[in-house]
């Protein structure tokens, strides 16, 4: 299970150039005109477009195939069920079911969006360093006390992660080994009370030595952003390749995909 | 148990943002300096122990969770719901943004019922109360996060009708597990440490006896 999306942020890229908050603010206009796409050509053109702007942001593909075919797992089954439980009466079949081509459709939709969706978060995310990318959704505007919660959840995931190998060793060492029962059950349930109980008794802790380094509600960071000719340059390329999609999109040229309430 | 990216029409997901802001605009509110370190210790608890995997039969799931989070945090285990989601859909590389908003609304509810729930628990008396309720709030929170997974499929179209129903039965079996884990981490704070669960008083520590 990698948790590091930022593994990579130190590659020298065309999105990596990029000022963070343009990048996050126009990819995120991507993604969710992204989501708003009724048509295959345009969820195809739009997988299309994340695809190019992740070879600009050159990540290693391996890293990038682990997340896709975590994703995947999700969702093919849409891709098998869809098509058999559309709903009306079909004329043909498969395996003896009845097999809509519009259920079909409709689950390829479905799993050209996420992928295009999934591809553009590693173009924003895996880009920049996480502590970068959350300053920057701090700039544009997104509550100081939710950015300051993020950064401090993200600073002790790791403290906890590696917390819970230790435990877990020291369980295999009294040979613990889980199984599908009700003790099992149990011994997860006080596995997560000891957690709790340390990572309680750890935060007032943290609270005080923060008190007394002067905290006031509020991380200071040697972060700064500068915005160049060329950041308005990307930023129009991205807004303006969402705005192509969802007006295609909404032209009427392109057969929907129905999902049944249009 | 989350939706993916691409699933929910424009309305729902929308629809979930809306009502994730608003939730998070109102429970926020209650958040003063010091809780900061607070919720987000306890955030990063949760969300490091939800990658736990639980063995059913050849394959396994993950625990949620989202009951206790309620029960540990009370109100405040909205705001700390939407950490963990926004997190999961940035660090894992599994997507999500464009269904922060739905994600959110579905499990933050269920950590809030389970709030509700275990606050109803003082109308009763009767041995292991407390472990009781914990385990129903655990239970709780899940089916009514799956119920909320179901209406947002429910509402995007009747292509997804079967598909919610689907999704709604897979629950069953999971609010079971997740009360059992519920129930016995609830008891076990309270033979440790109460005061890490939200309503309840700090124990009495007896005087030592000199005998």
């Amino acid at each position: 299970m990698a948790i590091d999306i930022d593994r990579y942020a130190h590659i020298e890229s065309t999105l990596k150039r990029w000022d963070v908050r343009f990048k996050i603010a126009s990819l995120g206009v991507f993604i969710l005109a992204v989501a708003l796409l009724d048509t295959l050509p345009m969820a195809f053109a739009a997988l299309g477009a994340a695809i190019v702007a992740l070879r600009a942001a050159k990540l290693p593909r391996e890293f990038v195939r682990n997340g896709v075919q975590f994703v995947m797992v999700f969702l093919v089954p849409f891709l098998l069920i869809l098509p058999f439980s559309y709903p009306g009466e079909s004329p043909h079949r498969f395996l003896g079911m009845e097999f809509a081509y519009e259920g079909l459709r409709l689950g390829l939709l479905i799993v050209v969006k996420a992928l295009a969706i999934v591809l553009t978060s590693y173009a924003i995310f895996g880009t920049s360093r996480f502590d970068v990318s959350m300053i920057a959704l701090q700039r544009l505007k997104c509550p100081t006390v939710f950015v300051q919660m993020l950064l401090f959840t993200y600073r002790y995931i790791f403290v906890f992660l590696a917390e819970l190998r230790r435990m877990e060793v020291a369980m295999k060492a009294r040979g613990f080994v889980a199984k599908g029962n009700m003790r099992t059950l149990k011994v997860f349930g006080d596995f997560i009370g000891t957690l709790l109980v340390r990572s309680f008794e750890r935060t007032e802790r943290i609270y005080k030595a923060m008190l007394s380094k002067g905290y006031q509600g509020e991380f200071h960071t040697l972060v700064e952003f500068h915005s160049q000719p060329r950041d308005y340059q990307k930023t129009a390329l991205a807004i303006g390749t969402a705005v192509v999609l969802l007006a295609l999109d909404n032209a009427g040229w392109f057969h929907r995909a129905e999902l049944g309430w249009m | 148990m989350h939706v993916a990216d691409g699933v929910l029409s424009g309305p729902v997901w929308g629809a979930g943002f809306a009502a994730a802001a608003a939730l998070a605009a109102v429970t926020l509110r209650k958040v003063d300096m010091e809780d900061i370190p607070k919720i987000s210790v306890v955030t990063s608890v949760f969300f490091v122990a939800s990658l736990i995997h639980f063995p059913v039969g050849p394959s396994s799931l993950h625990l949620i969770l989202n009951g206790l989070v309620g029960v540990v945090l009370g109100i405040r285990a909205f705001p700390a719901i939407l950490l963990g989601i926004v997190l999961q859909a940035i660090l894992f590389g599994h997507g999500g943004v464009s269904v922060i908003g739905v994600n959110t609304v579905m499990m933050g509810v269920g950590a809030l019922c389970a709030y509700w729930v275990w606050l109803q628990r003082k109308r009763f008396n009767f041995p292991k109360r407390d472990v009781a309720f914990g385990a129903i709030a655990g239970a709780v929170a899940i089916i009514v996060s799956g119920f909320i997974l179901a209406m947002a499929l429910y509402t995007t179209g009747e292509a997804l009708w079967a598909m919610a129903g689907m999704v709604f039965i897979y629950h069953i079996p999971l609010m079971l597990i997740e009360g059992a884990v519920a129930g016995a981490c609830v008891g076990f704070l309270l033979r440790v440490k109460p005061e890490v669960l939200s309503d309840t008083q700090p124990r009495l520590r007896s005087e030592p006896t000199h005998e």
